[in-house]
Formats: structure tokens, C-alpha cells, sequence
């Protein structure tokens, strides 16, 4: 068994406007090289806050997070950063594209992050929109497109500088059937080259494609 | 992408905000070129004046105000206050050469001329004015030396008649170009003019060249010891007229620094509004990699820009501006004598540059909390939810 992320004790409150929230109460979880997890569980139960705190998004309150030999509740906030630039790719339910910004120009800001040359980022990124079947959409504007494309761009951003795993929170909650499965598609050809998957989702059809499933239920998770 | 493409695509992203935040710094800046070119402008000429006077002392009625001996230099219109018996009493003083002036105006075809009174030989002299057409007029008789501008604007010539005051005249001479306001001024001769403006012998004030430069102190103390007059030197009246503009100088400096405040405040107030349009935008970029500090720069560098967008756009606006102003402020009287001098009286090169720093800097300063608050948000919240 190798496992590259490894979940232990980990409690997380929101200290919100008016009242505390607790998400998370004692998770532990591990995640193998080349896997496809779906988090499962009831709306407003911890799912997405996981999902933000294995991608170093957001700091756990209590327990330890190892990711790839490291600790994340150790890092400095350029750390961090530094973190989610090269190991992780984000997908986000609503798109999350910068709307100013052409479809070219979402993927190489990922890569400006990554440090990397604005030569090799256009070539790159022509690369990874043609591997999504965006390749005629580069200079379009992020707002132009449908959801389905939108997501097909977030993936492309997501997979820019290669990361060693895709964190995915309901990346088909807001598309049709077709896109749906244009997406799935996708993500059923990166895992078939090895690439890490966690995938939030709602759907039991979309959780049966993984591997293996997590039920995220009251801050905990039961396998 | 870069950093800085970045920056100029969420600068333009709202342009009517953009526009409108730029035009406050660039008025702010345009109002401190006009400024310091106005006041580099009457500067310049005021010290060209005050050695163009030629003199080591002026002797003034007593209590004239900085506000009076501006116009010793301006060349405008003074009372006929210094009378013939101080004058004597002043001339009989050793070691000092005086030079009379009696400054009165007239008026050819329904334009005010300044004319001036003086001992031809010795002022021409003493001034070293070069007479390029005609002769150097002689004392007692009705004829005028006219500045090379005043010259050019009423198209005169030697031999051509001229009417002061109901007297005709003749001009005699005309002075080569000086670059003072000497080219405006038509000078007769002392005596005809005591006569025609019947002053009784009076005069405006009186230029003192000192022989022994050493001794203008003792010069300075033996006139006011022998006649009822002041004396200031030439410095002392350099130093109360740059008092003058200075304080003209710190009222323009304050309304240049309330309209730079106010621009830094509309940036601030732009950046707080972009930091809260952009929670997502800024949770985005986290997500992909960010650090805060990243997201701090990318603020204040897009504050810096207007700072210097504005500043660049000022400094342009603000030299032409300064350009057409000038002929507004030289028509009025206390400016006049500025007249052509502030064309070239734009700020150098390295005063511009610091105006352009300065611009940046409180740019920068301004978008310091808006960018400590795009810096600190929290990504989680601003991408969870549409
Ligand atoms: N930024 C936040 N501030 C305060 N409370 C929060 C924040 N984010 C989440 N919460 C709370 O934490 C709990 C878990 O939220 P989370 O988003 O992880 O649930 P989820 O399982 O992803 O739900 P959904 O399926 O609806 O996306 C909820 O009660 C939620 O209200
Ligand atoms: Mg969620």
C-alpha cells in the first residue's frame, strides 16, 4: 500500500459571523498513488471542507494532514501556496474560471504560479485544451462558454503544472447529461494513466465509476 | 502570463472605474506641474530682474511692503513718493552712484503703456542696454528709447511721433531685446518727465550702484543716516519678493497636495471595491497556487499603476496646461513681469521624474490596506458558492 495523503484526527471549525461550525470531528483517511475516491455524504456534512484541507486550501484545527512526505499544518503560507502550485489541481461545482481572462489565460496563471517560462506556458496550455477538445477556444473569453466547456477549461487549469492529485468538489453538480459525461470521460482517461483522483459528488451513478467510496456523514467518515 | 499582464487586465477589466479613479490623480499631478512651473517661472525672472536692475541698493519710501518692492522689478506703476529734497540729500552721499526712476503710465491708442523716467546716459549705462536703432535720447528733450517688444507691438520706428499725455514725443532709440520687462517699457528722460506728469520733482524709487562693493552696508547705513528713506540691498529685496511668490508658491502647494490626498483616497476607495468584487476572483488564484504575499503585490502594483498612468498623463497635461495658462497670469499685475519667461519655465527632467516617483508612491501607499485585505481573505468562502 502506498499512500501519498494521509488523513489522521483532523477536527475543523468554522469560526462563522454569528456562531461556530464544526465540519469536521476526527477524520482519518488515506489516499493511495493512483486512485479514484469519491466522497459521498449528505449536503452541509464536510465533504467540500476535506476536500479543501487534503489540498491545502484551508488549515485543519486539529490533527495532522501528510501529504507526499510533508506535513501541512507545518507549512508557512508560501509553503502553502507553493503546494497547491505544484501538487494539487482544484476543480470547483461553479467553474471558478477567471472571467476576464481568456480560456488560454485561466490555464497559463496556473502556471505563471508554477514559475514557469510564459513561453512554455502558452505551448502548454495549447496542449492541454486540445487534450480536453477546447483547442478552438483559446481566445475566447472564460465567460463565452457553456458550463460544460467551462469545466473542460478548469480541468485543463487543474492539470497544468501536472499534479500529483486531482481534488474535484461536484465538478458535474451544475451540467447537463451530455457534459456530464464528456467530463467523466475525462476523468475516467487521466485515472487510466495514473493520475490520483478525489472527487466530491452527489450522484450514486458518477460514485460508482470510482474505485473506492467515502461516505462523509456528521464530520466523520466511514469507508 | 506574467505578473504584469495580469495586473493590466484586472486595471482595464472595469474601464469607467479605471477612467474615472486615473482622472483624480491626474488632475492632482497636472495642478502641481502648473505649480512649479509658475513658480520656477516667476523664479527665474524675479532673479533675472533683480540683476537686471544693475543696482547694489534700491532706496524706497519708508514703509513699503514686499508687496511694493515686487514692483520695483516688475516695472509697474509706483506713487511719485520720494521727494527732490531727500534726492539731494541722497546724491550728496560719497562713494555711490544714484539712478532715479519715475515710473508712470500712459496710454497709445487706448492700450496702457508703462512709461518710465530715468537719467538716459547713466541708466543706459549702468544697465548696459545695447540701443540697436536709432540714439540713446537726450535729457531735456521730449523723445522716447522704447523696449524691443513694446516696439514691435505698436510698430514703432525712430523718428516716429508718439502722444504721452497730451505731449507729443519722439522716439529716438529702441533697446535691443533683453528679455526683461524692460522690452515692455517706453523710458523718456527724467526731467521731461517730472514736467509732464508734473511730480514737483518726485520720484518712485532710486537705484544705488555702491563703488566699493565691500562697503554696501556702510553705503546702505550713511543713506538712511542723511535722507528720509529706506534702503533695502538687492538681496533683501530678492528675499522679500521670493517671500511674496512663496507664499503665493505655498497656497498653489497646498491645493496641489489636497487634490493629491483626494486622489489617494479615491484610489483607496477603488482598490477596497475591486478587493470586494474580487473575493472569487482572489480565492481563485489561491487555489492555484497564490501565496498571500503574491496576492498583496498584485494589489498594490495595480494601485501603484494608476499612480503612475496618472502620473505620466499629468505631467503631460500639466506642461501644456502650463504653456496656455501663462498668458492668463501675465496679464495680471502682480504676475505680469513673469510675461514670456515661464515657456521655459517647465519643471527639469529630474523634478518631473520625482514628481512621477511621488505619484507612484502615493499610489502605492494608498492600496496598501485594500491590498492587505485582498491578501488576508480567505479562499474557501469566495469559490464555494455561486
Ligand atoms: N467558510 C465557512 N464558514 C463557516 N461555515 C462553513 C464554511 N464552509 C462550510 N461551513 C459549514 O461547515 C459545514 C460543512 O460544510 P461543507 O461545505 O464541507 O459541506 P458539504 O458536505 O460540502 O456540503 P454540500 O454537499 O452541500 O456541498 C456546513 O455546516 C457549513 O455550513
Ligand atoms: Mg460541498
Amino acid at each position: 500500500m502506498n499512500s501519498i495523503m494521509k488523513v489522521q484526527g483532523v477536527h475543523k471549525t468554522y469560526n462563522g459571523r454569528s456562531v461556530p461550525t464544526t465540519a469536521l470531528r476526527g477524520v482519518n483517511l488515506e489516499i493511495e498513488a493512483g486512485s479514484f475516491t469519491c466522497l459521498v455524504g449528505p449536503s452541509g456534512h464536510g465533504k467540500s471542507t476535506l476536500l479543501h484541507l487534503l489540498g491545502g486550501l484551508d488549515r485543519p484545527c486539529e490533527g495532522s494532514i501528510e501529504a507526499f512526505g510533508q506535513r501541512l499544518e507545518h507549512m508557512s503560507d508560501a509553503e502553502l501556496a507553493r503546494f497547491r502550485a505544484h501538487k494539487v489541481g482544484f476543480v470547483f461545482q461553479f467553474f471558478n474560471l477567471l472571467k476576464g481572462l481568456t480560456v488560454a489565460e485561466n490555464v497559463e496563471v496556473a502556471m505563471m504560479f508554477a514559475g514557469l517560462p510564459a513561453k512554455e506556458q502558452s505551448k502548454r496550455a495549447a496542449e492541454l485544451l486540445e487534450s480536453v477538445g477546447l483547442g478552438d477556444k483559446m481566445k475566447a473569453r472564460a465567460n463565452e462558454l457553456s458550463g460544460g466547456q467551462m469545466q473542460r477549461v478548469a480541468i485543463a487549469r487543474a492539470l497544468a503544472n501536472d499534479p500529483d492529485v486531482l481534488l474535484l468538489d461536484e465538478p458535474t453538480g451544475n451540467l447537463d447529461t451530455v457534459s456530464e459525461g464528456e467530463v467523466l470521460g475525462i476523468l475516467d482517461e487521466l485515472h487510466r494513466q495514473g493520475r490520483t483522483i478525489v472527487m466530491v459528488t452527489h450522484g450514486a451513478e458518477v460514485a460508482a465509476r470510482a474505485q473506492r467510496i467515502v461516505e462523509v456523514r456528521d464530520g466523520r467518515v466511514s469507508v | 502570463m506574467n505578473d504584469f499582464r495580469l495586473i493590466m487586465r484586472n486595471l482595464f477589466g472595469s474601464r469607467s472605474r479605471f477612467a474615472l479613479t486615473l482622472v483624480g490623480i491626474t488632475l492632482g499631478i497636472t495642478a502641481l506641474v502648473v505649480m512649479i512651473s509658475l513658480g520656477t517661472g516667476l523664479r527665474t525672472q524675479i532673479d533675472k530682474q533683480a540683476s537686471d536692475l544693475g543696482a547694489n541698493l534700491v532706496v524706497t519710501p519708508k514703509g513699503w511692503c514686499a508687496y511694493e518692492q515686487v514692483k520695483v522689478l516688475s516695472g509697474n506703476q509706483l506713487p511719485d513718493a520720494i521727494p527732490p529734497e531727500e534726492l539731494v540729500k541722497i546724491e550728496a552721499v560719497e562713494g555711490i552712484e544714484t539712478l532715479p526712476y519715475l515710473t508712470v503710465g500712459s496710454a497709445i491708442e487706448n492700450e496702457p503703456v508703462p512709461v518710465t523716467g530715468i537719467l538716459m546716459a547713466d541708466t543706459v549705462e549702468m544697465k548696459r542696454w545695447s540701443v540697436e536703432k536709432g540714439d540713446v535720447p537726450t535729457d531735456g528733450t521730449p523723445t522716447i528709447l522704447a523696449g524691443s517688444s513694446i516696439a514691435e507691438s505698436f510698430d514703432l520706428a525712430p523718428g516716429d511721433p508718439v502722444t504721452l499725455r497730451g505731449v507729443e514725443f519722439t522716439v529716438a532709440g529702441l533697446i535691443a531685446e533683453t528679455g526683461t520687462r524692460d522690452d515692455a517699457v517706453l523710458f523718456i528722460p527724467l526731467d521731461v518727465a517730472h514736467e509732464v506728469y508734473e511730480t514737483d520733482g518726485r520720484v518712485s524709487f532710486v537705484a544705488i550702484k555702491v563703488d566699493d562693493v565691500s562697503k554696501v552696508d556702510l553705503a546702505a547705513q550713511r543713506i538712511s543716516d542723511a535722507a528720509n528713506v529706506a534702503v533695502v540691498s538687492d538681496k533683501q529685496l530678492l528675499a522679500s519678493v521670493l517671500s511674496v511668490v512663496d507664499s503665493v508658491g505655498t497656497t498653489l502647494r497646498i491645493i496641489a497636495a489636497v487634490a493629491i490626498l483626494t486622489a489617494a483616497f479615491g484610489i483607496v476607495n477603488t482598490m477596497l471595491m475591486a478587493t470586494f468584487e474580487r473575493r472569487r476572483d482572489i480565492g481563485i488564484l489561491k487555489s492555484i497556487g497564490s501565496s498571500n504575499a503574491r496576492i498583496f503585490r498584485l494589489f498594490l502594483f495595480e494601485a501603484g499603476a494608476y499612480g503612475f498612468i496618472g502620473g505620466v498623463v499629468g505631467l503631460i497635461v500639466g506642461v501644456i496646461a502650463s504653456r496656455l495658462i501663462t498668458p492668463y497670469i501675465a496679464s495680471n499685475e502682480f504676475t505680469a513681469f513673469v510675461g514670456s519667461a515661464t515657456v521655459d519655465a517647465i519643471p527639469p527632467f529630474s523634478q518631473m521624474g520625482l514628481i512621477l516617483l511621488g505619484s507612484v508612491v502615493v499610489a502605492a501607499v494608498a492600496g496598501v490596506y485594500p491590498a492587505m485585505r485582498a491578501a488576508r481573505l480567505t479562499p474557501v468562502e469566495a469559490i464555494s458558492y455561486e
